[in-house]
């Protein structure tokens, strides 16, 4: 993922420390196993790249379905990512919050809704206040 | 160099945030109990609507002009300012940045080259203005005192400035100086200000820098004064401090969302803001030596009556303490010996003071040493902390709180809730 001038350093770790590794409890044969101890996977570092820019929000209807993302699910939002042409965003359109494929060429922008449900939505910069919330990176969706 | 960075309407662009059609719209916050307006968008200001006033005097041009009224949030804006926070320590490094309030930073700024700080002060607006959506407005000059100069007049005018203003020559010093009157000057009490004014003729802040430093010494008042004196000459004197200041003193005050009339609604409260204070005392890893206890009525009249000499209780407890158990059982006597039946009281607080470092308590030939105390605030800490505020609490407390303040226009808490988060189609 590209970001902005100033990289993070943030590995989403919550301040983890070397006492917080446990050690393998193990004798015998086993005790080899303690040089093998790690810290164990933690979901933030996947999922959040810039703890200070990165915001959770609830997807509220079936507009995105196609990319995946259902109503219910939560968004992983990075605020300092650019928003290129081709990502998913939150966008403000007129006041109204949204998640859609964000479609830029010269100087037209165009919100693409992925599902046959609903049109795409041509953004007229002259007539009315736009602006991109975020970057999507991640969707949480519960399975069953 | 020296920048402040102080978040515009602060408690406003945060709501603003997460109801971006509140964009331009005029937006106030409230304080505790929804009485007065401690926070108000440059819209709200343009309508006339005065800062810290009540808000019941504000309601009809408030109504008028449909403007958004929020009670404070402050679990919102706690987390936002968390990460405006780490975002200027991010583009500066950690060890540069002094948190002086919830919404204002110094930096320092010894490592960039001076002839670009313009461009650095807008690199760093509008990085934290894209990485946390909250605007920003920086000041940079060779002292703290100037950089605040600075950063009010960048705010006055935000065509001329764009929100960032240098003052990097003698010449814009004493230019920005000129347009500065001394009570706007930071440090300068109201009263200060009255006396530089009336008793010495001293308008601006330029007229003040231009008279010396004996006579700094002398009316400024003492040490304080010449430091003050010495800013406004390009001189740095107030040190870049530790992030994380220790409190001298912890207070938790708050009104009650309706008048209380009974002890037992007092003692719920007074035992409900001794946690609060003592989970503050906590987190600076400190005990306190002293306690007072306070409560404010309004019996007859629309002001309140609060006189200290019958309204207060001091106590100094045998040992120092931050177990939230220990204090309640010193504060609710207090509780008792200073409730009045057939008073209408509107407020109580507590105020821990003489703090020492949890670390260096003295002990008390008496008194049992305080490790099992300490175990179980601990865990109760870590609870609190980790699964939501409250979920551990003392039965002294409270389990109702019908005496509990007023929120009628809060917000969601969106960064800090699950279940609270902000909904998107």
């Amino acid at each position: 993922m590209e970001t902005q001038s100033w990289s993070s350093d943030f590995r989403g770790n919550k301040g983890f420390t070397q006492w917080d590794v446990h050690s393998a409890n193990a004798t015998g044969f086993g005790a080899a196993a303690d040089d093998y101890m790690d810290k164990g996977i933690d979901l933030n570092e996947q999922l959040i790249q810039n703890k200070a820019a990165t915001f959770f929000m609830r997807m509220n209807s079936e507009a995105m379905i196609g990319a995946g993302i259902h109503a219910g699910d939560i968004l992983v939002i990075d605020r300092s990512l650019q928003a290129f042409s081709g990502k998913v965003v939150v966008a403000c359109l007129n006041g109204e919050m949204m998640v859609r494929r964000l479609e830029k060429n010269f100087n037209k922008i165009r919100l693409v809704p992925d599902t046959d449900k609903l049109a795409a939505i041509d953004v007229d910069l002259n007539g009315c206040e736009f602006f991109i919330w975020g970057v999507v990176t991640w969707v949480i969706h519960r399975v069953g | 160099m020296v920048a402040i960075v102080d978040c515009n309407s602060f408690y406003c662009s945060c709501e603003r945030l997460f109801q971006p059609k509140l964009h331009k719209h005029p937006v106030v916050v409230l304080s505790n109990n929804d009485g007065c307006i401690i926070s108000r968008s440059d819209e709200a200001r343009q309508l006339g609507i005065p800062m810290a006033g009540p808000y019941y005097m504000a309601k009809e041009v408030i109504e008028k002009h449909d403007v958004a009224v929020f009670s404070s949030n402050y679990n919102l804006y706690g987390d936002i300012s968390r990460r405006v926070m780490e975002t200027l320590k991010q583009i500066v490094g950690e060890t540069n940045v002094e948190v002086y309030s919830i919404d204002e930073s110094f930096l320092h700024l010894d490592g960039y080259s001076p002839h670009q700080l313009t461009k650095t002060a807008r690199q760093i607006k509008e990085t934290v203005e894209h990485w946390t959506g909250i605007p920003v407005s920086v000041g940079i000059a060779p002292t703290k005192v100037l950089s605040k100069v600075a950063n009010r007049l960048a705010k006055k005018d935000p065509k001329k400035y764009k929100g960032v203003f240098v003052l990097d020559n003698l010449q814009t010093i004493d230019e920005a100086l000129a347009q500065t009157s001394v009570k706007e000057i930071w440090g300068i009490g109201r009263r200060y200000a009255e006396k530089l004014e009336s008793q010495f003729n001293l308008q601006t802040a330029l007229a003040l820098k231009n008279m010396n430093e004996a006579w700094a010494g002398k009316n400024l008042g003492g040490v304080v004064g010449v430091r003050l004196w010495r800013e406004l000459n390009g001189e740095p004197c107030i040190e870049l401090k530790d992030p994380l200041i220790k409190k001298k003193m912890i207070a938790c005050t708050r009104m009650f969302g309706r008048p209380v009339t009974n002890i037992i609604e007092i003692r719920e409260a007074v035992a409900s803001y001794a946690s609060r204070a003592a989970e503050k005392l906590r987190r600076q890893s400190g005990a306190a030596k002293v306690m007072e206890v306070f409560l404010v009525k309004n019996d007859h009249t629309d002001v309140y009556t609060y006189n200290p000499s019958t309204d207060a209780l001091k106590f100094v407890l045998p040992e120092a303490t931050s177990a939230t158990h220990q204090l309640i059982n010193y504060a609710l006597p207090l509780a008792n010996k200073l409730f009045n039946a057939g008073s209408r009281y509107l407020k109580a607080g507590i105020i821990l003071s003489q703090l020492v470092p949890d670390k260096e308590i003295q002990g008390n030939l008496f008194t049992q040493k305080n490790k099992p105390s300490v175990k179980l605030m601990e865990v109760m800490d870590n609870i609190n902390w980790g699964i939501h505020k409250d979920a551990v609490r003392f039965g002294a407390a409270g389990l109702k709180q019908p005496w509990q303040m007023k929120q009628e226009h809060r917000s969601f808490r969106y960064t800090t809730q699950w279940d609270e988060l902000k909904l998107v189609e």
